[in-house]
């Protein structure tokens, strides 16, 4: 479009200057451009002669026609914005925001209590300097005693305080680099902070301190962007390359279990009863015992799925309910694998469902948020007690507390659903713009 | 853009991902086996592309002949020309055509490999929607952005040099002398000018685009010297001097 646009418009240029062109006689578009393009019509080289003879007028067309439509081209491309989900503590709401940092939110007056700005600076593209953008947040943040914990895209883990969101320490401390983009959300257990990482490594990091308790010696793939699951004394890992790594907590050394698949993983594993559950990408969800090399079964059972399973499944007393890109929720029977139920929301299910006494919250991204009960009380566990447009596309994972769903949409804003009543609670944007 | 992804983009995708998967998950393998296929599946138009260029280097030593004989007077001399282009049934514009209609086809390479190598979080979540149901292609997911010792996701220096080594011999491979002072300058500065241009790119992009450029150019010059038989205008030290005009 853009070569056409640039033609015609030399053209144009060229009629004005010379009058020699008669393209309204040749007929525009497209006629005069084929005839331009096609015949050696000695009427169209005066044109071609005005350009050739001005290397400016040439070089100027040449240097703002190629990279302006390779810069058309790369809108492929979508940079890194995050989705972090919200954790909410004591009343207090804190989740990543798209400025870039993290904001600790008053639930109930939506008062800012305090944001910790981030800005990531990267090398400038075709700009010719360096470029700032806020800085990306994937994982849920997690709160433990007073402080909450975030892993960033750009490469840093922080630890700051709840009470007025002072950087209480950062790994890498600053000006010792960084390590690669964390993307799943960290873990804490026993006073350690578990993240994974896009070097391949696992870290373990003081949850007082931020000393590094240890970090895998190797990569573990080329790049891990799940959560860590941490189950006792061991840490499991799911990697792209398709591997399940078993490390000890203590040292972050392999333990001689893994498991090993074609297809790689797309989701974090959940663990229930010693089975791992996790979606691939090659269209199934696996149940795997911990100690076995191979599957317990795979879902569903006779075709594949439409799309990956991305989120990872939940588990409730027996059942697993599994959200999949391909917009269905299925519930299948965890010891055997067969189908028990299916919904199909008819838009892709990018986050893992909730439960909160045995009503099932999923949300898709057409921001729709479906409330199942799963006790089949009301009836029919498979239809939807309820469904609720927030009007926001939904990937980030929620938080459930007292009947009440907090989600964070794609758009920026916090939600609150109260999964009971079936209607939103209240809904604000968090862009810190709109505060002041 | 719906129907464009539909069309040309997504299958594209899809076929990159496919041979990644084939060439054992090496996606620069790859893209060096799709640009071979988009060569030869454009290869009707390049050959055009080639005659036209061929003719016009055969039809050099009158054009040179011309430019002495009128080189002051340039309309008459573009008449000439066109009169000589006509006789010889050349459509000096006829190297423009092919490319113009090559355009969406590197367009969509371009966005093939954006769009699989998903370098971000979203960009994997958008792939997940453009990917056909074949195991084939699901089992390639996600893509090893490493070759060679290439990082695929990352501008690179030797890929530049690359790119602008082998685009500068295509150009010089085909590029006529000419005696028009003006034209010289424009054609030094066009000749220079891409190659540094798409080297400035590569550092810019993706080192898989620019493993795709330093393919297809690789390609365009073998094919030039086999089918114009041999290496045209690269071994010419210096264009023609001008030769001073006398007054009729």
């Amino acid at each position: 479009m853009f070569v056409v646009s640039s033609l015609r418009a030399h053209i144009m240029h060229s009629q004005r200057l010379r009058n020699m062109v008669s393209l309204e006689v040749a007929g525009w578009p497209p006629k005069g451009l084929f005839a331009v393009i096609r015949s050696p019509r000695v009427d169209t080289i005066p044109y071609l002669s005005y350009i050739m003879k001005r290397p400016k007028v040439l070089l100027l067309t040449v240097t703002a026609l190629l990279p302006l439509v390779l810069v058309s081209c790369i809108g492929v491309g979508q940079a890194a914005s995050g989705w972090s989900g919200p954790t909410v503590q004591d009343g207090i709401i804190y989740v990543a925001s798209r400025d870039g940092g993290v904001v600790a939110v008053n639930s109930s007056n939506r008062d800012v209590l305090w944001f910790y700005e981030m800005v990531t600076t990267s090398g400038g593209g075709l700009a010719c300097g360096p470029t700032s953008a806020p800085t990306a947040i994937y994982g849920t943040p997690i709160v433990d005693g007073d402080l909450v914990y975030f892993g960033t895209y750009s490469g840093e883990v922080y630890a700051l305080s709840t009470a007025d969101g002072e950087d209480i320490w950062v790994y890498p401390p600053k000006g010792e680099g960084y390590i690669g983009a964390v993307v799943g959300s960290p873990v804490i257990a026993n006073g350690i902070i578990y993240t994974s990482s896009s070097d391949g490594r696992v870290y373990a990091l003081n949850a007082t301190n931020g000393k590094r308790k240890w970090a895998t010696d190797h990569a573990l793939a080329d790049k891990l962007w799940t959560s860590p699951a941490v189950v006792g004394d061991t840490l499991y890992i799911s990697t792209f390359d398709g591997h399940i790594h078993a490390l000890s907590v203590e040292t972050g050394e392999l333990l001689d279990w893994s498991f090993q698949s074609e297809a790689g993983f797309a989701s974090a594993p959940v663990i229930y009863e010693d089975t791992i559950f996790l979606g691939s990408f090659d269209l199934y969800l696996y149940a795997i015992e911990i100690g076995s090399n191979v599957s317990m079964w795979r879902f569903p059972q006779e075709k594949p799925a439409g799309k990956w399973f991305w989120a990872s499944p939940i588990v409730n007393e027996g059942v697993v309910y599994a959200g999949c890109l391909d917009g269905k929720l299925y519930a299948i029977e965890a010891e055997t694998g067969e189908e028990l139920w299916e919904f199909d929301a008819a838009s892709p299910i990018v986050t893992s469902p909730v439960l909160m006494d045995n009503l099932l919250t999923i949300a898709d991204e057409s921001g729709t948020v479906y409330v199942f009960d799963v006790s089949a009380e009301f009836g029919d566990e498979a239809v939807p007690l309820r469904a609720i447009s927030i009007g926001a596309s939904v990937r980030s994972s929620f938080w459930a507390q007292n009947g009440l769903i907090y989600i964070r949409g794609e758009d920026n804003s916090i939600y609150v659903v109260d999964v009971g009543r079936g209607e939103i609670v209240e809904g604000w944007p968090l862009s810190l713009a709109s505060e002041e | 853009m719906e129907a464009w992804n539909l069309i040309i983009g997504n299958p594209v995708l899809n076929v990159l991902i496919a041979l990644s998967h084939i060439f054992d998950g090496s996606f620069g393998l790859a893209i060096i086996a799709l640009t071979i296929i988009v060569r030869l599946a454009t290869w009707p138009l390049n050959k055009r592309q080639l005659n036209s260029t061929k003719a016009l280097q055969e039809m050099q030593p009158k054009i040179q002949e011309l430019q002495k004989k009128y080189g002051k007077n340039q309309q008459k001399l573009q008449q000439e020309m066109m009169k000589l282009y006509k006789e010889a049934g050349v459509n000096p514009l006829g190297c423009l055509w092919p490319m113009l209609v090559q355009f969406p086809i590197w367009i969509a390479l371009y966005q093939a490999i954006m769009r699989a190598l998903a370098t971000t979080p979203e960009n994997l979540l958008d792939l997940a929607q453009r990917l056909y149901s074949w195991d084939i292609v699901n089992q390639a997911i996600p893509l090893s952005s490493q070759f060679l010792g290439l990082d695929l996701t990352q501008g690179n220096i030797i890929l530049a040099i690359i790119v602008g080594g082998t685009m500068w011999v295509q150009q010089k491979m085909t590029q006529a002398p000419t005696v028009d002072p003006r034209q010289q300058s424009t054609s030094r500065i066009m000749l220079l000018m891409m190659p540094l241009m798409f080297g400035f790119l590569c550092l810019s992009f993706p080192a898989g685009l620019g493993l795709y450029w330093a393919v297809s150019n690789m390609i365009g010059i073998i094919t030039q010297y086999f089918f114009t038989g041999g290496w045209g205008y690269l071994n010419l030290r210096s264009p023609l001097q001008p030769t001073p005009a006398k007054g009729k």
